[in-house]
């Protein structure tokens, strides 16, 4: 057998590991003294969430992730993720949790503290824009639908002026105004 | 008259079936190897599952002895109890129920019934020390290896004349109807599982050193300081399984060490301030009630982190720099710790594989296992051969003061 000089290339791209005394500490209390947090800590990653989500077999960070990177502080990555946006709120999760963390409920206080720093995705800016402009999200179109039904093309006494007056005064109206 | 029973180790399970032997009139023989009795339970400062110091602990609250508010212990004072410190059981023969035991008893150096704990002694040497304030004996011991002119002073000046250097030891054979093996568990010293360092990196240490490090009766006064330097401690990582569920090592589950790490960890993030303490473990098995200690150790902010370390490296500054794998997140984690724990297996005691083949009983991984696997009383190991404790496998006080009652009441009801 011929000795061979050769040494292992490094690997390609050698990742840093996450240093945890970068991480925000705050962000794990900040949570957990919000009304939906007080059982935030209880969690002991069982994974019950994930498994309970029907969605979330597609996402890169997945609940008990999510959960875990908020205890550890890291709070870029997970006011950041899409995830928080993409939780259908079917409150799956919450309702199995075994510690009875408010998983879902500290999702809606993640897209909170998201918004509050203008770290909303555009699909959900754009949401909001059409929600202002229209002062509703899906409008009614008079189509063959209503017809068929023998109602009138416009719905009876919808006024959509209200809604949009109003929201212009609320955090969406500040959201699409981008003067945050 | 009939013949003493012979209990080796005076750790709980030992302490528990002597003095309850005693009480029932039956003459015990307590030996055991250390200066002072009470086993590793001495060193463990808050014992779960009542986080009372051992001292006064549930199981021994019956018995003066081993309450420091008593002067004179009862293990010393109970006619039926002889107890032998220093020694240890180097050869069984005979044959059930009339065994020969030769027991070699270590230099008697200081006559525990006349020592006063005055200190004298102390002040004049470095011989002499006094292992703890409530330890029973209660007098103090002497380590010849230290022997110097001052402890030939001592000698001279002790009050009560406890002292005597020319003490020589001793070796004696009793003759006993039953042997209870009381001998307890030994925390691994993880010195070959290199990944750890333990042993050649400083401020890297045992659950069982940490525990001396918290107790208030410690050198440091119960402050958390680094071994290394005596500074302050603020950020602690604990490692669970070293050693414990490893082919290479120990293939069982210690069982205790995930509740007693997190005893641990409760008492270094709720009572000494501003210390962070992060827990690395691949299952926490905080069995039974002991489930509480999890809980309240997440309340508390303990970080856990479910993975393994895989690299340590030391720092000029005394710190560790740690990466550890986060199986959670599928994510590599890297901390700075001033203070590193490692959970280390728990093993049988030196002498064990020879007390085993000696008596012809079944070894349990080393430990000593029940005569009769299938039958319901595991603390039978042989004929007139009773296990309790720890000796039987990693055991919790409470269980194994209930082994200890155990083979009393088996050993009574056999002398009925």
């Amino acid at each position: 057998m011929t000795e061979t000089e050769e040494k292992a290339d490094p690997p390609a791209v050698m990742i840093e590991p996450i240093d945890i005394s970068k991480l925000d500490p705050d962000f794990r209390e900040g949570i957990r003294s919000m009304p939906n947090g007080e059982e935030l800590s209880a969690c002991f990653a069982c994974s019950t969430c994930t498994a309970a989500c029907p969605i979330a077999n597609t996402w890169k960070y997945k609940p008990h992730q999510l959960i875990r990177m908020i205890l550890l502080g890291m709070r870029e990555e997970v006011l950041s993720s899409e995830e928080i946006w993409l939780c259908l709120t079917c409150f799956e999760c919450q309702e199995r949790c075994p510690q009875n963390v408010r998983v879902t409920d500290i999702f809606f206080d993640c897209k909170n503290l998201a918004a509050e720093e203008s770290m909303i995705p555009d699909s959900i800016v754009g949401l909001a824009k059409e929600l202002l402009d229209k002062g509703q999200l899906y409008v009614v179109t008079a189509d063959w639908e209503r017809e068929d039904m023998d109602l009138e093309p416009e719905v009876p006494g919808l006024s959509t002026e209200e809604f949009k007056a109003i929201l212009k005064g609320t955090r969406t109206g500040r959201i699409v105004g981008g003067d945050e | 008259m009939s013949d003493p029973v012979l209990v080796i180790g005076a750790g709980v399970a030992g302490l528990t079936a002597a003095t309850q032997l005693a009480d029932s009139g039956i003459r015990t023989v307590l030996v055991d190897r250390l200066p002072i009795v009470g086993g590793n339970a001495m060193d463990l400062y808050k014992a779960f599952p009542t986080d009372d110091c051992f001292y006064c602990f549930e199981g021994s609250r019956s018995r003066p002895g081993i309450r420091k508010c008593f002067y004179r212990s009862a293990i010393l004072d109970q006619p039926n109890i002889e107890l032998k410190v220093n020694a240890e059981v180097t050869e069984i023969s005979g044959s059930p129920g009339k065994f020969q035991a030769k027991l070699s008893v270590g230099s008697q150096y200081i006559d525990s019934k006349k020592c006063i704990m005055c200190g004298l002694c102390i002040e004049r040497s470095n011989a002499f020390s006094l292992p703890s304030p409530q330890c029973q004996p209660q007098a103090v011991i002497y380590d010849p290896e230290l022997s110097d002119e001052g402890a030939k002073k001592a000698e001279e000046e002790c009050p009560t004349k406890a002292i005597n250097l020319g003490a020589q030891s001793s070796e004696e054979t009793v003759q006993v109807s039953d042997i209870v093996i009381a001998t307890g568990y030994h925390e691994m010293k993880p010195v070959s599982i290199d990944e750890y360092g333990y042993g050649k990196i400083p401020n890297v240490v045992t659950q069982l050193e940490l525990a001396q490090i918290l107790d208030p009766n410690g050198k440091s006064g119960g402050a958390l300081v680094r071994p290394s330097d005596d500074g302050q401690v603020k950020r602690v990582m604990m490692v669970q399984c070293v050693g414990s569920r490893d082919e290479n090592y120990y293939p069982f589950c210690s069982k205790i060490c995930c509740v007693y790490a997190l005893k641990h960890a409760n008492i270094i993030v709720l009572e000494r301030d501003g210390t962070q303490v992060t827990v690395v473990y691949m299952d926490i098995r905080t069995y039974d009630r002991h489930e509480r200690y999890y809980r309240v150790a997440r309340d508390a902010g303990v970080r856990f982190v479910r993975g393994r370390v895989s690299r340590l490296e030391a720092c000029e500054d005394g710190t560790l720099d740690i990466i550890a794998y986060d199986s959670l997140l599928d994510k590599y984690l890297k901390f700075n710790v001033d203070l590193f724990v490692l959970s280390s297996a728990l093993e049988p005691p030196k002498g064990s594989a020879e007390l085993i083949k000696s008596l012809g009983l079944h070894s349990a991984s080393g430990f000593v296992g029940p005569a009769d696997s299938t039958s319901e009383n595991e603390v039978v190991a042989g004929d007139h051969v009773y296990v309790c404790g720890a000796a039987t496998g990693p055991a919790e006080i409470p269980e194994s003061v209930t082994q200890a009652r155990a083979v009393v009441s088996m050993i009574l009801q056999s002398r009925k």
